[in-house]
């Protein structure tokens, strides 16, 4: 798998959740690119580098959404969904065999799962931080049980977004050069036998 | 060449779970810790991606324009309720500021010293990101400390609506907003729909210190004798966020509800006017010393 091509579109993805994201959103439930790219190359990249390629989405998407503090200083905390984005990443590892991957309602369930999990990672972490440092949480001043339900509808959202989403990117599978997983064995007729 | 041993051994899951130990522990750091470093990492991140946003923005104006705050109707009519807004805000301005005048006039050795305060500047700033996360995130604008943006000027929409302040962290060419429901707390005064009555002085209107729901509105406890009605209008009454911004709108009265502890209180629901989401340019009134 190519990299250079991964990291364009993780930055493209996040480029366009920050200004045209706004359009994909009907009251709470909004839709991101990002987790689509993220489980697009989840589902054909190999499994050794999966977890490494959501952290290097989730570092982007921290840097791109800062926090408020209580002192009314804006603070960006790398890190949180970098740990939500592996979570999700672990779940769609363990999915994609049982997925039919051109099927593209499989990219979209695989999406929901993805940005569930790191939806709980999500909150979770930054409870802590609110719990035990001097942090405030993105979702202030709303509460951690309605962020649950926002991440919930983001999810449904995100899923929705996948379908044109891994339809597109899949079109442009040649740029990606994901290892072919179909093997050829010589037999006698490749023999000449 | 064999590689050095400790690349030898991050490798595979032991480098999954070195880079998961790494992210946990930047989580986990204090604000102290990462205020200095992730701000400007952030912003070197934002730069290569300024392109994409900006398309994205003008792709977003074209499918879901800004909704106007009139009634679009004749280029003059436009024209002159922009005015009338403007002027009704200038107008509660001035009352507001004269009402504060007076209060600490007994506190202050001279008046003098107000009244040669500097000119506030005007800044416009385009909204070049959104938190893609949250309807009311911080919201990233085009003009920094160059432009002479400075922390905790307000940010003020269609002429005469206060829509939040700048955060602390300006950059050289960029700034944060925070939003005006991000903030812990505002001081307004709640007027009729139609504005005030010259005759009566500004300190009979009642005021407020607006709390964030969390629901995108704001609530206050409100003592007052005078009646209060959905369609009342709250302005900022708040030295906290400049002079430049006294007297702005904040948000209409949505709902009048009694206080069963407090007889004579009533909690009001106030409701943005503007809606930060499809925003696309602020004006930063920037004083020259900027209340903190």
């Amino acid at each position: 798998m190519r990299w250079s091509i991964y990291i364009v579109a993780v930055l493209l993805a996040a480029a366009l959740d920050a200004s045209f994201g706004s359009v994909l959103a009907i009251g709470e439930l909004r839709g991101q690119f990002l987790p689509a790219v993220v489980v697009f190359a989840l589902l054909s990249a190999p499994r050794k580098i999966g977890v490494r390629l959501a952290m290097l989405a989730g570092l982007v998407a921290d840097l791109l959404a800062p926090v408020v503090l209580d002192s009314q200083e804006v603070l960006v905390v790398p890190g949180p969904r970098v740990l939500a984005f592996a979570l999700g990443a672990l779940a769609v590892i363990q999915l994609r065999s049982l997925l039919y991957r051109q099927n593209p309602l499989a990219g979209a369930a695989a999406t929901l799962a993805f940005s569930l999990l790191a939806a709980v990672a999500f909150v979770f972490l930054f409870s802590m931080r609110a719990l035990f440092l001097d942090g405030g949480a993105p979702w202030w001043p709303g509460s951690g049980a309605g962020e649950v339900w926002r991440r919930f509808l983001g999810a449904v959202g995100d899923a929705v977004v996948a379908l044109p989403t891994l339809w597109l990117l899949g079109k442009t599978r040649p740029l990606w050069a994901f290892a072919s997983s179909t093997r050829v064995s010589p037999g006698l007729a490749r023999q000449g036998g | 060449m064999q590689r050095p041993r400790f690349i030898r051994t991050l490798t595979g899951r032991r480098l999954d779970w070195t880079l998961a130990a790494v992210a946990f522990v930047v989580s986990m750091l204090p604000v102290s810790a990462l205020l200095p470093w992730t701000d400007d990492l952030a912003r070197l991140l934002s730069v290569p991606l300024a392109p994409v946003t900006h398309f994205g923005l003008f792709l977003r104006e074209q499918v879901r324009p800004p909704q106007a705050a009139f009634d679009p109707s004749a280029p003059e009519t436009v024209q002159l309720e922009r005015e009338v807004a403007q002027y009704r805000m200038l107008y509660e301005q001035s009352r507001l500021e004269v009402e504060r005048l007076e209060r600490s006039l007994a506190t202050m050795r001279a008046v003098s010293a107000r009244v040669d305060a500097p000119e506030t500047r005007l800044i416009e700033a385009s909204v070049i990101a959104s938190d893609p996360s949250r309807r009311t995130g911080v919201l990233a604008l085009n003009a920094g400390e160059r432009h002479g943006v400075r922390a905790g000027a307000a940010a003020l929409v269609d002429g005469d609506v206060f829509a939040g302040v700048i955060a602390p962290n300006v950059g050289s060419f960029s700034s944060s907003l925070i939003p005006a429901s991000k903030l812990p707390s505002i001081g307004a005064r709640i007027f009729p729909p139609e504005g005030s009555d010259p005759q009566k002085p500004a300190s009979s209107y009642p005021g407020a210190v607006l709390k964030p729901t969390g629901r995108g509105t704001w609530t206050a406890e409100v003592a007052t004798s005078l009646d209060l009605a959905p369609g009342m209008v709250a302005r900022l009454a708040d030295d906290r966020y400049g002079r430049a911004a006294l007297g702005s709108r904040i948000g209409v009265v949505v709902s009048v509800e009694p206080v069963e502890q407090a007889p004579l209180a009533r909690r009001v629901e106030i409701r943005p006017v503007v809606d930060l989401d499809g925003l696309s340019s602020v004006v930063l009134a920037v004083p020259a010393e900027v209340p903190r």
